[in-house]
């Protein structure tokens, strides 16, 4: 594995998000839009919602839309001759996916700190200390690895950006409806709990609420998303690898 | 010929597509030998499996039977070895729209591994050969076709390959630049680089090319220099001897 090739891949990554408007807006304007509006339309308690207990659940609803500019970036790359002309070079599978994984963990950290501060901003107290907010930045980064991996998914059995862009719904839509800010009942909790985001959503709202760090079902769902997160990259990356990069 | 001097060696080469009604024959037990430091031509019509072979040289397709050594290494073995000798130039452009040429240029060079320094120093010779140093620095999203050409002709040379694969390099190109193009490739061979160049433009080949070989329907039916050619058909050109081998013109392919 060479340094120098996932650095440069990661850069370009970079500059991808910089460059290119519909992933600026996704990835980094979204989840500030998302934070603003949700900040003040519950901003009276009287709705009976709180924008404290939202917040878990809008660092983890960034995170999924990972999943679709992953797709949609694969899909296009490959419609455009990229995979197969990076393909001719001596690059390794593990580089390239590797350095998408760290670039989007890097999005996935600074979406956090945009909501983050903007949930500051909005009267959001978090009862933690420096290490809990560390922790949070961490179980987001292992959401991210998740959706690179239903991103990766999402590519290999789509033929193009159109498609990826539909069939990402099939994972966004669950882990928005069930798995992070609306509240899951009897009968959902069953689907939200093989989803990842229900659980980083839940660590989220344990840190902030002030619990042990070392909680036993924080580090339940730790484990839980570390898991699900490895798992669904290493089914992504052989899909991929068979379906998505011809 | 001395198998010292044997830069790529194709001994029985395959590739069958199965369509829907009938399998496509795209390379039909196809072998030859290219020399070091030889410009080696391949000519036919569209769809004669030109590119599918170079995609199985290069190792973007398994051959289903045959064997291709690359630089003395073998493409269904030692893949990598191959992939770091080698520099493709595709038929589609394929660049980052979103970089700027020199950016997707050191990109590429990043990925074969140069150090900074001769990557730096190389990518400014090409730029300033290939006429693109003053537009380096724009994005290549407003590129004109024959910019993006020639980009794509850096990009396949950038890590310095013993061999490259140019597949129709000049396609889109303007005559002044298709012209200053050949000049380019034509210099390669002082560089002792050994080439493949697949073509439309039979006059590119019949410059450029020390040998060439016709293939149509996935068989190699033809190989020689271009005089050799002309002087075993009796013709006046390349494009005749396509025509009497074939019976079809080698641009449109009917």
């Amino acid at each position: 594995m060479e340094t120098q090739r996932i650095v440069a891949l990661i850069k370009m990554e970079l500059k991808k998000l910089i460059r290119e408007p519909a992933h600026l807006f996704l990835m980094l304007l979204f989840p500030a839009v998302l934070t603003l509006t949700f900040g003040l339309a519950f901003s009276d308690p009287a709705l009976g919602m709180s924008f404290d207990s939202m917040v878990p659940g809008l660092f983890a609803y960034a995170c999924i839309f990972i999943i679709m500019t992953i797709a949609q970036s694969f899909t296009d790359d490959r419609a455009e001759g990229l995979l197969k002309r990076m393909n001719t070079t001596p690059l390794t599978s593990v580089e390239f996916i590797g350095s998408h994984i760290i670039s989007n963990m890097i999005i996935a950290t600074l979406q956090v700190i945009i909501v983050f501060i903007l949930s500051i901003l909005l009267g959001f107290s978090p009862n933690t200390s420096v290490i809990g907010v560390l922790l949070a930045f961490l179980i987001i980064a292992l959401l991210s690895l998740s959706s690179v991996g239903l991103g990766l998914i999402t590519a290999s059995i789509s033929k193009n950006s159109g498609t990826a862009t539909g069939l990402s719904f099939i994972f966004i839509l669950p882990q928005m409806f069930f798995g992070t800010f609306i509240p899951v009942t009897n009968s959902t909790r069953i689907i939200a709990m093989c989803l990842p985001s229900y659980y980083v959503t839940n660590a989220l709202t344990s840190i902030f609420r002030g619990d042990s760090l070392l909680s036993v079902n924080k580090l339940i769902d730790f484990a839980f998303v570390s898991i699900v997160s490895i798992v669904i990259v290493i089914i992504g990356i052989q899909l991929f690898k068979k379906f998505g990069n011809k | 010929m001395e198998q010292d001097n044997i830069a790529i060696e194709v001994r029985n080469l395959k590739k069958y597509f199965k369509g829907k009604f009938e399998t496509v024959k795209a390379v039909d037990d196809i072998s030859f030998s290219v020399k070091k430091g030889e410009l080696f031509g391949f000519l036919g019509p569209n769809g004669a499996g030109k590119t599918t072979t170079i995609n199985i040289l290069s190792g973007l397709l398994k051959p289903m039977e045959g064997t291709a050594i690359i630089g003395g290494y073998d493409v269904n073995s030692n893949l990598k070895k191959v992939k770091e000798q080698i520099g493709i130039c595709p038929q589609e452009p394929a660049i980052f729209k979103f970089l700027n040429g020199r950016e997707n240029i050191e990109l590429f060079g990043n990925l074969h591994l140069m150090s900074k320094d001769v990557l730096k120093e190389r990518t400014q010779n090409l730029l300033e050969k290939l006429d693109l140093l003053e537009a380096s620095k724009r994005k290549t999203k407003g590129y004109s076709g024959g910019m993006i050409r020639r980009l794509n002709l850096i990009i396949a040379l950038i890590n310095d390959p013993q061999i490259a694969f140019l597949d129709e390099p000049t396609v889109g190109m303007d005559p002044r630049a298709r012209r200053s193009t050949w000049e380019f490739i034509g210099a390669l061979k002082n560089t002792n680089k050994t080439i493949i160049l697949t073509t439309h433009y039979i006059e590119e080949a019949e410059a450029l090319c020390d040998r060439v070989a016709i293939i149509d329907y996935g068989k190699l039916i033809e190989l020689g220099s271009p005089k050799e050619l002309m002087e075993k058909y009796e013709a006046e050109n390349l494009e005749k001897v396509f025509m009497k081998i074939t019976g079809r013109r080698i641009v449109e392919g009917i």
